[in-house]
């Protein structure tokens, strides 16, 4: 299936590539559109942009969407939930240790990447590594 | 060259309040400023840009109605005016952190806590912002 989003992509569209690719569609190609671009190619599945089905919703992040709308029930999604909503959206309330700064890595990664593509699969490392270790240390 | 600066407009139902005050708390925390108790601005950045978008169509969620511009003053002495607002709302908030480090045992967590928020808000990099971040690493005592 195909999936568009803006280009230029960050902390959550990094997270939420991450999460289609793992867990929701292992064959998803993604497709870029300029931020503000309001033709969207079509058939493909539009998320991470504003006023679109699959995007922030009740102050909280796209990723978090995606793991309601597709019934991600793993209790380590919720928790890279919580952490990609204090790194993307502004939050009050932080209680996530691992959320500061990992904006602006997310986006360091796309300024050392060629392209979108390449940020997607560069920052699925990071999530890889953030799951893994939140597996680790979490109680069990 | 004068800045590109982002305009926000908005207008949410009078009730229930509380959605009132969680946005203006959201603009409040991307440090925007209030003009004339009309307009909020921020500097044009992808982020700023993608954070006033995201509260728009928040704002549209909410059962409210938000515009954003962006534009240039035709004036460009008074892009000097603006920062200057920015740089002293930053650097009052900065001003607590220094005069709670001057408290008896100051809650050092707490106030550094307090300067990172203020410095992901500082667009125009305060000089007070280094001393209050120079204050709190000699604050925290045990030598270097």
């Amino acid at each position: 299936m195909k999936w568009v989003t803006w280009a230029l992509v960050g902390v959550d569209r990094m997270a939420c590539a991450w999460l289609i690719k793992k867990f929701i569609d292992p064959k998803a190609e993604f497709l870029f559109v300029p931020a503000g671009e309001k033709s969207l190619p079509k058939g493909a599945e539009p998320f991470d942009i504003p006023g679109t089905r699959l995007s922030h919703r009740r102050g909280h992040c796209t990723f978090h969407t995606l793991l309601r709308e597709y019934e991600l029930k793993d209790p380590l999604l919720q928790r890279i939930a919580q952490i990609v909503d204090e790194a993307d959206v502004v939050q009050e309330v932080t209680v996530e240790p691992v959320a500061p700064g990992l904006d602006f890595v997310c986006r360091g990664i796309r300024t050392i990447s060629p392209d979108d593509e390449t940020a997607f699969e560069r920052g699925a490392l990071i999530y890889e590594a953030l799951y893994a270790q939140l597996a680790l240390e979490s109680p069990q | 060259m004068s800045s590109t600066w982002l305009l926000f407009l908005y207008k949410v139902p009078p009730r229930p309040t509380a959605r009132r005050v969680y946005v203006w708390r959201k603009l409040k925390r991307l440090g925007a400023i209030l003009l004339h108790d009309a307009l909020w601005v921020l500097p044009d950045t992808p982020r700023t840009r993608e954070q006033f978008q995201w509260l728009a169509a928040e704002i549209g969620e909410l059962g409210g109605d938000a515009w954003l511009w962006e534009g240039q003053l035709t004036q460009s002495a008074q892009d000097e005016t603006l920062v200057q607002q920015f740089l002293v709302q930053v650097e009052t908030a900065y001003g607590e952190i220094l005069a709670g480090l001057k408290r008896k045992k100051p809650d050092l967590a707490a106030l550094s806590r307090r300067y990172q928020q203020i410095s992901a808000e500082d667009y125009f990099h305060s000089k007070v912002g280094e001393q209050v971040r120079a204050a709190l690493l000699s604050a925290r005592g045990g030598g270097d």
